[in-house]
């Protein structure tokens, strides 16, 4: 307890660092804080250039690691030492926004109307679209020459997903599952990253198979056969099938996929634009996209959304607005796009991203495909964050496979369910 | 004399006190002054402490206290809910059973970080070559910041390519499995903690005089004898401050939870350090968070007392 209070103590002082309003040129200082030490690059460029043309603001970025995000803001915002501007995601905003921690968006931008749609609440909108994400399917050329266009059906005995994917797994022998003596506990290279991670792999089979998560902001996902039968498929490919590693190794370190992939050791890695950057600077091969794996109710994919909101306990409104007005114009998010860091949530500066892309010889059309077809709805609800901290623990043991799908998604409901009451 | 002597002394006093009500009350007023001007002096030696006390441990105490009478997420306005918090996670398996982890894991770590940490000082009291340097080497973990240990045997874990399997040649799923999660966080926590009681022990061996072993050798003890009879009965103020600050901080051990486990899996290693964490941190439920520090306190002050106790009846501070 000691520790952890001055673990406490020490957040805090960090945090009573960043309220002083002013910097030594005189300057009105505002701070914005995000999650991505990536396109927090991307943003210094772009607060340069603002700083420019208003020499009399100062703009402060701040990175704290997305492991810590959640968990720093609520007590920064009881503090009241929260940053002016932050970065948040959908599961996260409806909190705020209820508690008038948020100060309404009174200017409207060209954004992607999918993210307009997703931070607007009680017919008001609370954020500035940021970023957006989809999904879709990273692949190694040395492994996979050509562009993988697979489909899978859990009714089906057998599978192209699930045989492409027995071909594309090799132990350390150069056997394949389902070859007498293979090991899958000297697996040299895995076919995919099956593993519990929601809104890469989970949301998008289930709405590739036709099922349901929430209904409004209840969850609702335990006794829907369609939903049921496509965890239970993604299960299979990593404890059957073994085409997948563990649940051991991924439920605790969340990217442990990324790391197989980018070392050359994982075939397929399905997964959404926030990786380009880190594929690309640790990938020592040629790699593309690909698009989501076909299920039986086609391609379905989560898009999701990041905004940057504003905090009510600003000391300086109107030069926290003023930010706020640049980030959200496409002079504003240009080196978001030029950088190739993300699909910018200013519809005009989208072409810019897709081109340095282009550039880099990776087409990014799949991605595109995936948000303009049928798509999954993100995680909403004032207190789905909750609702979802609950369910964590006991999807992971399904996932390990100490717990039955059906059973696990049962009890994973009634915690979500029961957390999200508050 | 005396009565010339007496006289001036209450008008000195009489004025000091005011003037008023000049024999008894003055000479009171004489004693009492000075003792005022200890007191006062007291105090302004104490302030320092008194101040660090206070405002960094009382204070968040009671607010501590406070909070577990409220409901209170952080971002909506705290409800007031009186003691219904202590009734709910007095009803909850959840907290029953991390009470019962915290139990467990402190049943494997004293009794084994005291043998150890014993052995090594027994060993090391042999000023055998090098031992300054294996009594550095021990303390090294002590010194380093559990986090940071803790990251590095999770690493050290890692059932795929974690070194411990590399050399077993075989996948075992350390900190993933039911029943070998918490005795892998139990055994970090020994490894880490052996050099420290060791210290201790070897302050102690060095405060018994050698005439007592002396003495039983010549009367033909052997050294089996010598050490259950002499050493360790002598050993036992030390013992008592090694148990007693062992099993308050086992109790409340949670850095090499967090860094290792995250409490998983499926609660195993949920210790109720972890767990109010999670419970403030993760559900940010701080009104519960705070009653079950209130709870984990009161734990802790009885399990104190009763190890006092049970000691004041077996020890001798005595050594002359």
């Amino acid at each position: 307890m000691r520790r952890l209070f001055l673990i406490l103590a020490a957040l805090l002082l960090a945090a009573g660092c960043s309220i002083a309003g002013g910097d030594a040129k005189g300057r009105t200082t505002v701070t914005f804080r995000l999650w991505d030490e990536q396109v927090a690059k991307a943003y210094q460029q772009s607060f340069a250039a603002f700083e420019k043309a208003h020499p009399d603001i100062g703009v402060q970025v701040q990175v704290v690691p997305w492991a810590d995000y959640w968990t720093k803001l609520p007590a920064d915002v009881a503090a009241g030492t929260a940053a002016d501007i932050f970065w948040t995601n959908t599961s996260n905003f409806g909190l705020y926004a209820d508690n008038g921690q948020l100060l309404p968006v009174e200017f409207t931008g060209d954004w992607t109307t999918s993210v307009v749609d997703l931070y607007t609440r009680n017919g008001k909108l609370w954020g500035v679209p940021q970023l957006w994400d989809s999904i879709a399917l990273y692949y190694n050329k040395d492994l996979v020459p050509d562009p993988p266009t697979l489909t899978w059906d859990p009714a089906a005995p057998d599978d192209a997903l699930r045989a492409t994917l027995r071909k594309l797994t090799v132990d350390s022998a150069g056997r394949h599952p389902g070859q007498s003596g293979f090991d899958p506990q000297k697996t040299r290279v895995y076919g995919f990253n099956a593993a519990f991670d929601l809104q890469a792999i989970l949301w998008d089979f289930v709405g590739s198979n036709g099922g349901t998560w929430q209904s409004g902001d209840t969850f609702d996902f335990a006794d829907r056969p369609k939903t049921v039968q496509a965890v239970q498929y993604v299960v299979d490919l990593i404890n059957a099938e073994h085409v997948a590693p563990p649940a051991a190794d991924t439920n605790t370190n969340g990217d442990k996929a990324l790391q197989l992939f980018t070392q050359g050791r994982m075939a397929l890695f399905q997964s959404g634009p926030y990786h380009l950057k880190s594929i690309q600077e640790a990938a020592g091969f040629q790699w593309g996209v690909a698009p989501l794996p076909n299920g039986p109710a086609g391609r379905v994919g989560v898009v999701h959304g990041v905004a940057a909101v504003a905090s009510a306990k600003t000391r300086h409104r109107d030069a926290t607005v003023e930010v706020l007005k640049w980030i959200g114009s496409a002079d504003g998010q240009r080196p978001i796009a030029e950088g190739g860091y993300a699909f910018p949530g200013v519809t005009t500066a989208q072409p810019v991203f897709v081109d340095y892309w282009k550039k880099q010889g990776v087409d990014l059309q799949p991605f595109l495909d995936s948000a303009g077809g049928t798509t999954f709805p993100a995680p909403l609800g004032p207190r789905v964050g909750a609702g979802q901290t609950a369910y964590t623990p006991i999807l992971q043991q399904v996932f390990l496979g100490r717990l039955g799908v059906a059973e696990g998604l049962r009890k994973a409901q009634d915690a979500g369910n029961e957390a999200m009451k508050g | 004399m005396p009565s010339a002597d007496a006289a001036p002394a209450p008008a000195r006093a009489s004025r000091r006190a005011g003037g008023r009500r000049p024999r008894a009350s003055a000479r009171s007023g004489t004693v009492g002054g000075s003792r005022r001007a200890d007191t006062l002096a007291g105090y302004a030696f104490l302030a320092p402490s008194l101040v660090g006390v206070g405002g960094f441990l009382l204070l968040p105490v009671g607010i501590v206290a406070g909070i577990s009478l409220f409901r209170w997420d952080l971002v909506s306005p705290a409800r007031w809910t009186g003691p219904s918090n202590y009734q709910s996670i007095l009803t909850d398996p959840a907290f029953g059973r991390s009470l019962a982890v915290t139990a467990f894991f402190v049943l494997l770590v004293i009794p084994l970080q005291t043998a150890l940490g014993l052995a090594a000082a027994l060993l090391l009291d042999q000023r055998l070559p090098g031992s300054t340097w294996f009594r550095a080497i021990l303390v090294l973990p002590w010194i380093s910041a559990p986090l940071a240990l803790g990251v590095v045997w999770r690493w050290l874990f890692d059932p795929s390519d974690g070194a411990i399997n590399q050399l077993l040649g075989h996948r075992v799923e350390w900190l993933t499995s039911p029943t070998l999660a918490l005795p892998s966080v139990a055994a970090v926590t020994v490894w880490t903690n052996v050099g420290y009681v060791a210290l201790f022990f070897l302050a102690g061996l060095a405060g018994i005089p050698p005439q007592y072993a002396e003495a039983a050798r010549i009367d033909g003890a052997g050294p089996w004898q010598r050490l259950r009879r002499i050493t360790l009965p002598l050993l036992r103020p030390t013992t008592f401050f090694v148990l007693a600050t062992g099993v308050i901080s086992s109790f409340q051990v949670f850095d090499t939870v967090y860094a290792m486990t995250r409490g998983g899996p499926a609660g195993r290693t949920e210790v109720v350090a972890y767990a109010i964490y999670r419970e403030a941190f993760v559900d940010f439920r701080m009104g519960r968070a705070a009653a079950m520090s209130v709870v984990l306190f009161l734990l802790l002050i009885t399990v104190t007392i009763a190890q006092q106790s049970w000691f004041r009846r077996r020890t001798t501070y005595e050594m002359g």
